[in-house]
Parts: structure tokens; C-alpha cells; sequence
């Protein structure tokens, strides 16, 4: 393959809120139909009849990763994926037999400000599949034994995500530009958080935080607008919110690395370093967010990016070399990665903090602009082409209160991004003297070639957590 | 990375079942131009968006020993300048007008796969066209990209041990067939290959009679068959490859690959040696595999991870190759887990099967299974022409896309248990696994 796919979700994120249409003609996301079912619950529908598919995906605010008590961490994602391992009287296997059946997904699982649940079947099964949804949704067993193996298969899957050096250096930056602060918590949880933890912390995080006044939801395929909203009053339409209000969630202030803190993680049989670089970006719906993509799409967010362009088509260093950035609603980050073999990443990094003093100092060109403005236009009609990509869109734009409308204004706010402003969110956002860099590789031959770089914690992969 | 994105691709179009109304094919126009290029139009506005892929009848299997993986450096090679375009012109182009692109080798192919807006459409057949016979191999470029598919292979492979494993067991279970190879190549061919070499090669495989062009959405049909005939009529045919004529020797005897290396989780996998995609008995296969393996209801899911969890996931089946390739199962054992215990479990469970077959209810599952991975195979642009060029590349034929659900519908049930009896035995059979040594207990 030439490139690596858009590895993380931050890429898609930055995709679908950095980029436009490339028609005016119409608006970029059709306008759905709004139904509220009697328990408060919004649900967006679009009728798609072109395939017999239909997607549903909704959001659970505040009840995302970050959203845990500190002595919970992991037990989001853990509640959701226990969410169909018995509910409504249904066994595990019972659940996975009926949706397999079908060849339909459902799936539970937490992002760091919500719940995100996401089912996909044909359209003759869909009710079907909307009935086990609420099912697992409003009554779930947490049993003894499911949690118990769920959290088995979780901490042997982080022993095992160590032995890929690239799925590890996100993991270990993620601990270490957030330390304490709760977007430091790992979906999964952590070898130590999942030994303490016990079935009742799972039960009170869903108990509490799993509730239909704090979700979004939206229907997109092969579906009838009366017989939709039926079925959804009798599935979705049964679940309760408990008896007190919405806990307090907000996120606080992301924080602010000081300085350059370095982290070495040693992997004595990696044959190649891998980076993450990081430090602060900007929150969902800045303002900053058209010139920032412009400028990131020129930097590191495409091909022919300054990055990728220095690292891998120039010197043949690596096969990929990318940036990005991910932001939530307390605020972003921007993140810089790639790998190459052990005795050539002390040239990549110092090729990587030349690239970023110089879009500093000397901004971007009138025809690369020109080249970015058109490259996230022309990018942008694929992001919403299926249900379910369109069934995502409605629902974040609705958990970001940014409109149905936010695509067809962003279109506008790109086409005018100028090379002074591309050169102004250079200089906001590119990691300066703050930052957290961390990498993961063979410490006895790299450990010289990163010592100008400063003072470097160490850590081995096998010691335990990240 | 490249190897999951070609399974994925497999299995999709192996599972094909049933048709959609709105996609059949009296919507793909055919041609076929004097030089032999064979093109596919298929005129869809849902999107503003245009996708051209152009299908090479090479891959992996058309390789040598010292030549390995030199498909998928083509491949690199093809976006590194022409006379008249320089290294890096093709992307900075495209990139400008709004398109992005990518590719990938496999085994039996090699695809070109871009994506743009309308206005870019003959600027792209312009340097697609001139990119199918016009490579320059710059010398310092071409040392530039070994550098870069050595470190694609470290990632992929080098650092990955379940990549190991499977590197190490196909090299085991095929001894003769080029499919011994992974399409990566190994390390010392990646270094080594000669530019006089890759150039004779391009020149053997990259002519419009060896070449798929499919162009699909927002495209008026008639005006953009011309624009190819403007640009593609040029180009000479070449002489048809040679063909392929190893054939894999029957194995004789259940085979073992034992690895031992610093890891915190074991790997573990077993193949068998499967049919060809254009064999009776393939589809039998596809659907054996859905009970056994996918999904958390399917026979062995339940087995190793929910009811003795010795594992984390099971995953596998066949792929659709040109010549015979592998069945396979492939387990993430948990740290710790007996792996012949592993293998005792699936040995149980195929026995089963072949005395027993699969239920009604697991056929009918196998079906719907089937429908939704087809359906969702459709569902963009992108994904109908990646379909197209599959079928017309492994099958000789794209209309097969159209026609596959009959295939499907018209298994009977008790073919499913004879087929396992038949590939799924001890002497067909390669075990691989890596035992953890050192690191974290």
C-alpha cells in the first residue's frame, strides 16, 4: 500500500469538521427529520432508500472515558461493552446469536465525552436490531461473570498492545501530555485500574451517567418516516432517565505542557523508533478551526505535506509521517508521528522541529494555500457518502451544538483562508517550547541520538501500565 | 496494513450474494480499445466525486526468487516521476485540484486507486496514462523508496509479531507456488533488487492488454470513454506475460512453525490448503468459514474466548487468489494460554463439522451474513468499482459481480460438512506459533 489509511478517529474528526463541498448547490448534509420521543429523546432520520441498509448511531454525553471518577478508569467503555453481554433477558449468546444472525452490528463503547453506540443492518432486520438496543440499553445484567471476563480480556489486551511499538506510543504519549487530568484515561482502563476495579463501580457509572437526556440519536437508510418513529417511541421511547438530575461533567481546562518533557520507552527488540509528538491545539468549533486545517493539510495532513514530503518522499526515513489535530470541548491537541529505523530518528526529529520553526517563521505560499483550500474541498463529498457516515455527522454536530448548516459555513470560512492567516494558526498552534514528546524503541542504540533533545524519563515496556 | 486491506477485500467480494435494484449491470459500460485496454464507465451522481482505479494483472505471484516484492516497489514507483511529469508532480497535481489517491499489490493484483472532483478528470487520465508505460526509476529516487518499503516492511512485519507468524507460516505451507512470498518480499530482496531488473519487469506486466481502467461517478460516459481514447490510444500492447506454471505439490504431511522471541502475548495460527477462488468448491468454503469464525456467536469464538478463554480473538477464512491458497485460523492467545490446547479446540470443533455439517440455523446466518457484507461493498463509489475490478481481474469477468448470488443461493447444505472433510485434514495441515521468551510474564 502506499500510505497508511487514516489511522485514528482525530484524522476522520479533522476530515469531517475541516472540510467542505465541493458544490454550493444545496447543503452539504440534507436537512433530517427531527422526531422527539416521549422521553425527551431526539432522533434524527433521513430517509436513503438507494440500498436495503439502514444506520443508527448515538451519542451518551457525559459518559465518555473522561467523564469517570479517577478511581474508575476504564469503567466507561467497560459498562458499554457489558451492555450486551446479558440484558432484558437475554443471555450473551442469546445477543450475539440474534445480531449475527441478522449480520447486523451493535456496538457500545466509550469516547472520551460520550458513549457512542453504533448499529448497522439490513432493513428488513432493523427492528430487530433497534428492539435488542433498547434492550441492552435499559436493562442490563452485569453479571459477575461477564465483568469478570471482560476485564480479563481487557488487561491481557494491553500486555498484548505492547507488542506493537506503534499502537504503544499512543497509548504512553496519551499517559504522559495528560497525566492525571481525566482525557488521560484510557478507554480500556489500565492494568491496575481494571485489578481494583469491581463490578458495582461499572453498575453506578451506568446507573448515573447512562440516561436518554444527555443523548443524540439518528436513523439514516432504507426507512419508512412513520413506521421509523413507531419504532423507535416502543424501543428507544422505554428508556427511563433516573430519578435525580444530569451529574456535572464539564472536562476541566486540558492542560498545558511547560517546557519539554521527554519520555523513552525501551522496546530492546524493536527494529524501528516511533514519535508522537504533542502540545496544545484549539477546542471544537474555534474559530481558528479553516485556517488550522488549512495549515495543517500543508504541514503534515496530506502526502505532500512538508512532513511526509521531507521524511519519507525526500530521505526514504519512513513509511509514513503525519499530523493532526483532535479537539474536544474543553479544548485540543496537536499531534506529529511517525517511525523509522533505530539509527536514523535522531535526523527525523531534527527535521521535524526545523519543519515547524520554519512554518513559523516563514508561513506558506499563495499556491499551496490555494493547493489545501481546494485539496479539503475536493476530499470532503466521500466523508458523508454512506448512512453511516451522515448518521455521525448529525449526531456530533448536535453534540457540538454547531448546526446542520456548520459544513455549509465552514465551506465559505475555507475558500477565504488567506496565507497570512494559514502562517498565524502556524504560529498559535505549532509546538513551540511546550510540548510532550515521547517515543517507543531499542533505548541501548537510540538513547545517543536523543540526548540533545534533553532530559529523557525512562520507562520499559514491560513495566506495568504506560 | 496492506496484507488486512487485501483480506478485507476478499472477503467482500467472496460473500456476494444478492443484487441491489439500483446497481446491475446494463449500468457498466463496456470497451475495449485496439491496444487491448478493457475499460468499465459506470455513470453514478450521488456525489460529486469521480473514482478511476486502474486494475494491472500483477502481484506477488508473478515474482521470482531476488525479485520478491518488487510488484508492490512498482507500485511505490509509479508515483515517482515520468518524463513528463517529474517525482512527486503525479500528487502535487492531484493534490491540487482537489483529488487524493492511493494503491495496493496483492498477491494477483495491482490497483491504482484515485479519488477527485469532476473538473480533475482529464488531468488524471492524462497522467494515468502516461504513468502506465512512461516511469523514469530516477536513480537516487528509486534508492530513496527502498528506503521507504523497508521501513513499511519493518512496520508491518518486522514489528509485528502476529505478521511474523504469518510470514512464517505461509513460507511453510506453500513450498513451490510464488505464493511462498508475502507480497512485502523479504528483507534482503527489498534491499537488493537491481534497477535494470524493476524496469524489465514494469516493462513486462505495465501495458494496456494487461490493464483494467475503471472509471465510476460523476462522469458523463460518452464524453469521458473519448478522453481515454485521446490519451490511452497511444500506447502500444506489449507481449502477453508468461504465463504462471508452478503449481503447489500436494503436502504429504501435517508441517510445525515454532518461533520463540521477546513478546508479551503469544500468536498463534493453523491453514489448510484451500481452492482457487474460481473452484467449485471455494464458496463451500466461504460460508464454512462464517459459522466457524465470525462473529462472537460463531463456533469458535464461543469456544476459545467466551468458554475456556484461552484467547482474546479468533479471525480468518479464505481469500479469493487466482491459483490455490490458504484457509486459515488466526487466534490472539491470551499471555500465558496453552496453545496446543488451542489446537485441540479447533481439531474438536472441525470434527464436528465433518461428521455433522453445519445447522440450518448457522447456514441461514452464513446467508445474511453474506447480503450485509455484499450491501455494504456498494455502498459508495469507490466500493462498486473496487468490486468491478476484482471480479474482472480474479474471475476474467466482472459480470460475475452480477451473477454471484445465484452461486451462492445454489449451495446445498451437506456440501459445507463435505468440503472441511475434504481440505480441512491432519496431512493439509500447518500449525504455527510464537512463544513469548523474555519480557513481562
Amino acid at each position: 500500500m502506499k500510505k497508511l489509511a487514516p489511522i485514528s478517529l482525530a484524522c476522520i474528526l479533522a476530515l469531517i469538521l475541516g472540510a467542505l463541498p465541493a458544490r454550493a448547490a444545496g447543503p452539504a448534509l440534507p436537512a433530517p427529520q427531527k422526531i422527539s420521543l416521549s422521553n425527551g429523546l431526539v432522533v434524527y432520520v433521513l430517509k436513503n432508500p438507494e440500498l436495503p441498509l439502514v444506520s443508527f448511531r448515538m451519542f451518551v454525553g457525559g459518559a465518555g472515558s473522561a467523564c469517570e471518577p479517577a478511581e474508575a478508569e476504564g469503567a466507561a467503555n467497560l459498562a458499554a461493552a457489558l451492555l450486551t453481554k446479558g440484558a432484558s433477558g437475554m443471555d450473551a449468546d442469546a445477543i450475539a446469536e440474534a445480531l449475527d444472525f441478522m449480520g447486523a452490528n451493535l456496538s457500545f463503547s466509550a469516547a472520551d465525552e460520550y458513549i457512542q453506540v453504533s448499529g448497522d443492518s439490513l432493513a428488513e432486520h432493523f427492528p430487530r436490531l433497534m428492539e435488542i438496543a433498547a434492550g441492552c440499553l435499559t436493562a442490563p445484567a452485569f453479571k459477575d461473570d461477564e465483568f469478570a471476563k471482560e476485564r480479563a480480556r481487557r488487561i491481557d489486551g494491553l500486555k498484548a498492545a505492547k507488542d506493537n511499538p506503534g499502537a504503544a506510543v499512543r497509548y504512553y504519549f496519551q499517559k504522559a501530555y495528560f497525566g492525571g487530568h481525566p482525557m488521560g484515561h484510557l478507554a480500556s482502563g489500565t492494568e491496575a485500574s481494571l485489578a481494583k476495579m469491581t463490578v458495582q463501580t461499572v453498575k453506578d457509572f451506568y446507573a448515573k451517567r447512562f440516561r436518554p437526556d444527555r443523548a443524540i440519536a439518528a436513523v439514516v437508510g432504507d426507512v419508512d418516516g412513520a413506521a421509523v418513529k413507531a419504532l423507535l417511541e416502543k424501543t428507544l421511547g422505554r428508556w427511563r432517565n433516573p430519578a435525580g438530575p444530569a451529574p456535572a461533567d464539564a472536562i476541566p481546562p486540558l492542560p498545558v505542557p511547560q517546557g519539554h518533557k521527554l519520555l523513552l520507552v525501551d522496546k530492546p527488540d524493536a527494529t524501528q523508533a516511533y514519535f508522537v509528538l504533542g502540545a496544545p491545539g484549539y477546542a471544537m468549533g474555534d474559530k481558528i478551526t479553516p485556517p488550522a486545517a488549512v495549515m495543517n493539510t500543508l504541514w503534515g495532513g496530506r502526502f505532500t505535506s512538508w512532513l511526509n514530503t521531507e521524511l519519507r518522499i525526500k530521505r526514504g526515513l519512513t513509511y509514513g509521517a503525519s499530523s493532526s489535530f483532535r479537539s474536544w470541548i474543553p479544548g485540543g491537541i496537536f499531534q506529529a508521528s511517525s517511525y523509522t529505523k533505530n539509527d536514523k530518528i535522531g535526523e527525523m526529529l531534527d527535521i521535524t522541529m526545523e519543519l515547524l520553526g520554519k512554518a513559523v517563521r516563514d508561513g506558506f505560499s499563495a499556491e499551496e494555500v490555494e493547493s489545501a483550500r481546494n485539496y479539503v474541498q475536493g476530499q470532503f463529498p466521500q466523508q458523508l457518502e454512506t448512512n453511516s457516515s451522515k448518521a455521525s455527522a448529525y449526531v456530533r454536530l448536535a453534540f457540538y451544538k454547531m448546526g446542520f448548516d456548520y459544513y455549509d459555513k465552514y465551506m465559505a470560512a475555507i475558500r477565504k483562508v488567506t496565507p497570512a492567516e494559514a502562517k498565524a494558526a502556524a504560529a498559535a498552534l505549532l509546538p513551540r517550547k511546550g510540548y510532550v514528546l515521547v517515543v517507543v524503541g531499542k533505548a541501548s542504540e537510540i538513547k545517543p541520538l536523543l540526548a540533545k533533545f534533553g532530559t529523557w524519563q525512562e520507562k520499559k515496556i514491560t513495566d506495568p501500565g504506560f | 496494513m496492506r496484507k488486512r486491506a487485501v483480506l478485507l477485500v476478499a472477503a467482500l467480494t467472496a460473500l456476494s450474494l444478492s443484487l441491489p435494484a439500483a446497481f446491475t449491470k446494463a449500468d457498466v459500460k463496456v470497451a475495449t480499445l485496439a491496444n487491448g485496454l478493457k475499460v468499465l464507465l459506470v455513470e453514478d451522481h450521488n456525489i460529486p466525486t469521480v473514482a478511476l482505479y486502474t486494475f494491472f494483472r500483477v502481484g506477488s505471484r508473478n515474482e521470482r526468487t531476488g525479485l520478491t516484492g518488487v510488484s508492490h516497489f512498482i507500485e511505490h514507483m509509479m508515483f515517482n516521476g515520468t518524463a513528463a511529469f517529474g517525482p512527486g508532480e503525479f500528487d502535487r497535481r492531484m493534490e491540487f485540484q482537489g483529488g487524493s489517491n492511493n494503491a495496493y499489490t496483492a498477491d494477483d493484483m495491482t490497483a491504482y486507486t484515485d479519488w477527485f472532483p469532476p473538473a480533475a478528470l482529464e488531468a488524471m487520465i492524462t497522467m494515468e496514462a502516461d504513468r502506465m508505460q512512461g516511469l523514469a526509476f530516477v536513480p537516487d529516487v528509486l534508492e530513496s523508496e527502498r528506503g521507504v518499503i523497508a521501513s513499511e516492511r519493518r512496520m508491518g512485519v518486522d514489528n509485528d509479531n502476529d505478521a511474523i507468524l504469518n510470514e512464517n507460516v505461509r513460507a511453510t505451507a506453500i513450498m513451490a507456488h510464488p505464493y511462498h512470498w508475502d507480497v512485502i518480499g523479504w528483507m534482503s530482496d527489498i534491499l537488493s533488487w537491481r534497477r535494470d531488473e524493476v524496469m524489465a519487469y514494469y516493462r513486462t506486466y505495465y501495458a494496456p492488454n494487461n490493464a483494467v481502467l475503471i472509471v465510476a461517478g460523476d462522469i458523463d460516459p460518452a464524453k469521458t470513454l473519448d478522453l481515454i481514447k485521446k490519451y490511452y490510444e497511444p500506447i502500444k500492447a506489449s507481449p502477453p506475460p508468461p504465463p504462471i506454471t508452478t503449481a503447489e505439490p500436494p503436502q504429504l504431511g501435517p508441517k510445525n512453525v515454532l518461533i520463540r522471541k521477546e513478546a508479551q502475548a503469544p500468536s498463534f495460527q493453523v491453514v489448510w490448503h484451500a481452492p482457487k477462488a474460481n473452484d467449485p468448491d471455494f464458496i463451500p468454503l466461504s460460508i464454512l468459514a462464517k459459522p466457524l469464525l465470525d462473529g462472537e456467536s460463531s463456533r469458535l469464538y464461543r469456544r476459545l474466548v467466551r468458554e475456556e478463554q484461552l484467547a482474546l480473538q479468533v479471525g480468518g477464512g479464505v481469500q479469493e487468489t487466482i491459483d490455490p491458497f490458504l484457509f486459515t485460523i488466526e487466534v490472539k492467545p491470551r499471555p500465558g494460554a496453552d496453545l496446543d490446547k488451542i489446537d485441540r479446540v479447533i481439531e474438536e470443533e472441525l470434527a464436528k463439522i465433518k461428521e455433522q455439517g453445519i445447522t440450518a440455523q448457522e447456514f441461514e446466518k452464513a446467508m445474511n451474513g453474506v447480503r450485509n457484507d455484499f450491501y455494504r461493498g456498494l455502498q459508495t463509489v469507490a466500493g462498486k468499482v473496487n468490486q468491478l475490478g476484482t471480479y474482472e481481474l480474479l474471475y476474467g469477468d466482472f459480470g460475475k459481480l452480477f451473477t454471484v448470488m445465484d452461486d451462492y443461493a445454489a449451495v446445498k447444505i451437506d456440501r459445507i460438512r463435505d468440503v472441511a472433510a475434504k481440505y480441512l485434514t491432519e496431512t493439509n495441515k500447518t500449525i504455527g506459533k510464537l512463544i513469548p521468551e523474555g519480557g513481562a510474564k
